[in-house]
C-alpha cells in the first residue's frame, strides 16, 4: 500500500488533516459503516489490526505524528510487541449543531510486553471511535454484554483510530492554538503590572 | 459576513477534515513571503486585516475558512506606526488594545533564522485600565535582512524582489485565538476531552524545560536585558541609566514587557472608554502591606508608575523621564536595607524583602516593599511566587541576595 499522507491531495501549504472528532465519525466512521464512498478517500483500512504503533508509518494515513485508519471492533488488540490497554471511560463524541451524541470514543495506551519486564508502558495513545448507533444496535442484540462495552467479534462494526505518540516538546509547537508555558506565564506578570497600577507615590 | 469560498480542484471547499493549518515556517516562508514581494498567492486564505477596524470577534467572522469550525484565524496586517518619527505600533481597535507580552521568539528555518513571532494580548478598554480578555495574537514578521536572501531561494515562484521597500510596508501575518482556560478542550484535533485518567496522563501542562527558561531568563543581567529591549520593535529606548537604576526595584516594567504598562501615555489621545474598576487586583496587595507593616508603606511598582504618570503627560519626552528618574535616584539613592529570606524553595517559598530608599534632596524616606505572599492563598499561582523570587534574585549589584537556596 502507498504511504497515505495528506499532503498529496494538492491542498496549498497550511492545510492538513486536522478532523475534529465529529468530523472523523461523521463525515469518514458513518459513511464506511454505510458502506458510502468517502470522499476524499484519505483513510485505508487496515482491517483487524495488529501492528506495532511503530509500524504505522506508511500504512495508515499520516499527518504530523497522527495517524489514521479504520479498523474492526475488537476486544482487545495484541501486537507483536505489546497491547493497547483501555483507560477509564469513554467519552461521547457529539455534534455541534445539535448536541447528539454521534459516536464514543476510547483511549487506549499501548504497553510493551518484556519477557522479564512485564508490561512496560509507552507513550502511544490512541482513539478508537465507534458509531454510537452501533452502540446501541448492540444493546439491543445482546443486552448484557452492552455495559462492558464487549460484543462479539462482529466484523460489520467498524472503528476509526488516531494513533500518535505522545512527544511533551513537540506539544506546544504542533499545538499552535494555545500558549506556551513560557507564555502563560508572561501573562501572569502582565496582572502584576496592573495590580500595581493604581500605586503612586502621594 | 461574507464567508470565503475557496475552490481546490473543482471542489466548492477545503474536503472534510482539512484545515488550514499552516506551521510558522509556511506562515513565513510561504504567506507571507509572497505577500511582500506581491506574488500571487494560490488561494485566498489569508485575508488583510485592518487591526484598528476590526475586533478579535470581527475577525473572528472576517477570515473563516469555508465552513468548518476554526480555532484560529489568519490575517495579513499592515504594521502601521503611530507617530512618524516612533517605531511602535498602534495596535488599538475601537473597544479595546493589542498589548505585547512576553519575549519574541524567533522563527527558525532549516537552521536558520527566518523571523520572529510576538505573542499579543487584547485587552477591552484603555491603557492603564485595560480589561485582560482570551483573545490572542500571534503576529509574525519577516526579518528584514533575509529577505533578499530568500528570494533567492524562492527563485521557483518569487516574480518581484521587492526586499526592504517591500518590508519597511510592514506587512504581517497574524493568527488569533481564543485563549483557552481549561486547557485543551474539545473541537480541537488535538485535545483529548477531560478523562480523568488520560488529562493526566496526557496534559502535563508545565514541563522542566520550560521552567528552566523562566528561570534563565529572569536571571540574565538588566543590561543584556535592556539592551535587547532596545532592539526590539517596541523597545522604548528607555534611557540605560534609568533602566539600570529601576531594574532592582521593578524588572517587571523595564525588562519584561517590550510595551509594558509605562507606556500609558500611548493611548492618551484615544477616546476614553469606560474602563472597569481594577481594585479587585489592587487588593491583592493590601494584606502584604500589613503583615510587614512598615510605616508609609509603598509598593515599589508604584514607584515605578509614578514616573510613568509623569511620562504619560509627555509621553514622547524620555529625556523628561531620564531626568526625572535621575534626579530622584541617581547618586541621591542608597539601599540602606535590603531584606531577602527564603525558608524554602522557590515553588513554596516566602518572600519578603523591604527596601528603603532615601532620598537626600526631598528628604523624605521611602520603604519600598517588594513581597510575594505569604499566605498561600493570595494567590493559588506558583508562577506569581516564581516570578517574585525572580525579581529578587536579579543579579543586579544594588539587589542582595541572602540565603539563597537555588
Amino acid at each position: 500500500m502507498a504511504a497515505p499522507h495528506s499532503h498529496n491531495f494538492n491542498l496549498p501549504p497550511g492545510f492538513r488533516f486536522y478532523p475534529t472528532d465529529e468530523e472523523l465519525v461523521v463525515h469518514f466512521l458513518h459513511r464506511k459503516a454505510a458502506l458510502l464512498p468517502c470522499h476524499p478517500d484519505v483513510i485505508p483500512d487496515l482491517n483487524l489490526f495488529t501492528y506495532d504503533p511503530w509500524e504505522l508509518d506508511g500504512k495508515a494515513l499520516g499527518e504530523g505524528n497522527r495517524w489514521y485508519f479504520y479498523s474492526r471492533k475488537i476486544e482487545g488488540r495484541v501486537t507483536d510487541n505489546g497491547f493497547w490497554n483501555p483507560l477509564g471511560r469513554d467519552d461521547p463524541v457529539l455534534s455541534t449543531a445539535t448536541s447528539e451524541v454521534v459516536g464514543m470514543k476510547k483511549y487506549f495506551l499501548f504497553h510493551l510486553q518484556d519477557a522479564d519486564a512485564g508490561p512496560l508502558k509507552t507513550n502511544w495513545i490512541m482513539h478508537e471511535f465507534r458509531l454510537a448507533d452501533a452502540a446501541a444496535a448492540v444493546a439491543t442484540s445482546s443486552s448484557s454484554s452492552r455495559r462492558r462495552g464487549r460484543p462479539k467479534r462482529d466484523y460489520s462494526k467498524w472503528v476509526l483510530c488516531r494513533v500518535y505518540e505522545r512527544d511533551e516538546e513537540k506539544e506546544e509547537e504542533e499545538d499552535g492554538a494555545e500558549l506556551s508555558c513560557l507564555d502563560e506565564v508572561f501573562l501572569t506578570l502582565d496582572d502584576l503590572d496592573e495590580i500595581s497600577l493604581p500605586n503612586r507615590i502621594q | 459576513m461574507p464567508k470565503m469560498s475557496i475552490s481546490v480542484n473543482g471542489q466548492s471547499q477545503v474536503p472534510p477534515g482539512f484545515r488550514f493549518h499552516p506551521t510558522e515556517e509556511e506562515l513565513l516562508q510561504y504567506y507571507l513571503r509572497k505577500k511582500v514581494s506581491f506574488d500571487k498567492i494560490d488561494l485566498d486564505v489569508i485575508r488583510d486585516v485592518d487591526l484598528n477596524k476590526l475586533e478579535p470577534w470581527d475577525i473572528q467572522e472576517k477570515c473563516k475558512i469555508g465552513t468548518t469550525p476554526q480555532n484560529d484565524w489568519y490575517f495579513f496586517s499592515h504594521k502601521d506606526k503611530k507617530y512618524p518619527t516612533g517605531t511602535r505600533t498602534n495596535r488599538a481597535t475601537a473597544a479595546g488594545f493589542w498589548k505585547a507580552t512576553g519575549r519574541d521568539k524567533v522563527i527558525y528555518s532549516n537552521c536558520r533564522r527566518i523571523g520572529m513571532r510576538k505573542t499579543l494580548v487584547f485587552y477591552k478598554g484603555r491603557a492603564p485600565h485595560g480589561q485582560k480578555s482570551d483573545w490572542i495574537m500571534h503576529e509574525y514578521r519577516l526579518d528584514e535582512n533575509s529577505t533578499s536572501e530568500s528570494n533567492n531561494m524562492m527563485k521557483a515562484t518569487s516574480v518581484v524582489v521587492i526586499g526592504d521597500g517591500g518590508q519597511e510596508e510592514g506587512w504581517v501575518v497574524c493568527r488569533i485565538f481564543k485563549k483557552k482556560n481549561h486547557h485543551k478542550t474539545l473541537d480541537s484535533p488535538m485535545s483529548t476531552t477531560t478523562n480523568d485518567t488520560t488529562s493526566s496522563l496526557l496534559l502535563d501542562s508545565c514541563n522542566d524545560g520550560a521552567l528552566d527558561q523562566i528561570i534563565h531568563y529572569m536571571g540574565r543581567t538588566c543590561k543584556e536585558i535592556i539592551e535587547e529591549d532596545q532592539e526590539d520593535e517596541d523597545g522604548m529606548g528607555m534611557g540605560m541609566g534609568a533602566g539600570r537604576l529601576l531594574h532592582p526595584i521593578d524588572t517587571s516594567s523595564v525588562v519584561i514587557n517590550g510595551s509594558g504598562s509605562y507606556l500609558d501615555g500611548r493611548f492618551s489621545k484615544l477616546p476614553s472608554l469606560e474602563s472597569p474598576n481594577s481594585t479587585s487586583t489592587h487588593n491583592c496587595y493590601q494584606p502584604i502591606n500589613n503583615h510587614l507593616g512598615p510605616a508609609d508603606p509603598m509598593i515599589v511598582s508604584g514607584y515605578q508608575l509614578d514616573s510613568s504618570s509623569v511620562v504619560s503627560s509627555a509621553p514622547h519626552n524620555w529625556a523628561a523621564f531620564d531626568r526625572l528618574v535621575a534626579s530622584q535616584l541617581n547618586g541621591q539613592v542608597e539601599v540602606s536595607n535590603m531584606i531577602y529570606y527564603s525558608d524554602q524553595l522557590p515553588t513554596t517559598t516566602t518572600l519578603r524583602a523591604t527596601t528603603s530608599f532615601s532620598s537626600k534632596s526631598s528628604s523624605s524616606s521611602y520603604n519600598a516593599v517588594v513581597a510575594a505572599p505569604t499566605a498561600p492563598q493570595d494567590y493559588n499561582n506558583v508562577d506569581t511566587e516564581l516570578w517574585s523570587f525572580a525579581r529578587l534574585s536579579s543579579t543586579d549589584p544594588l539587589c542582595h541576595v541572602s540565603d539563597t537556596t537555588i
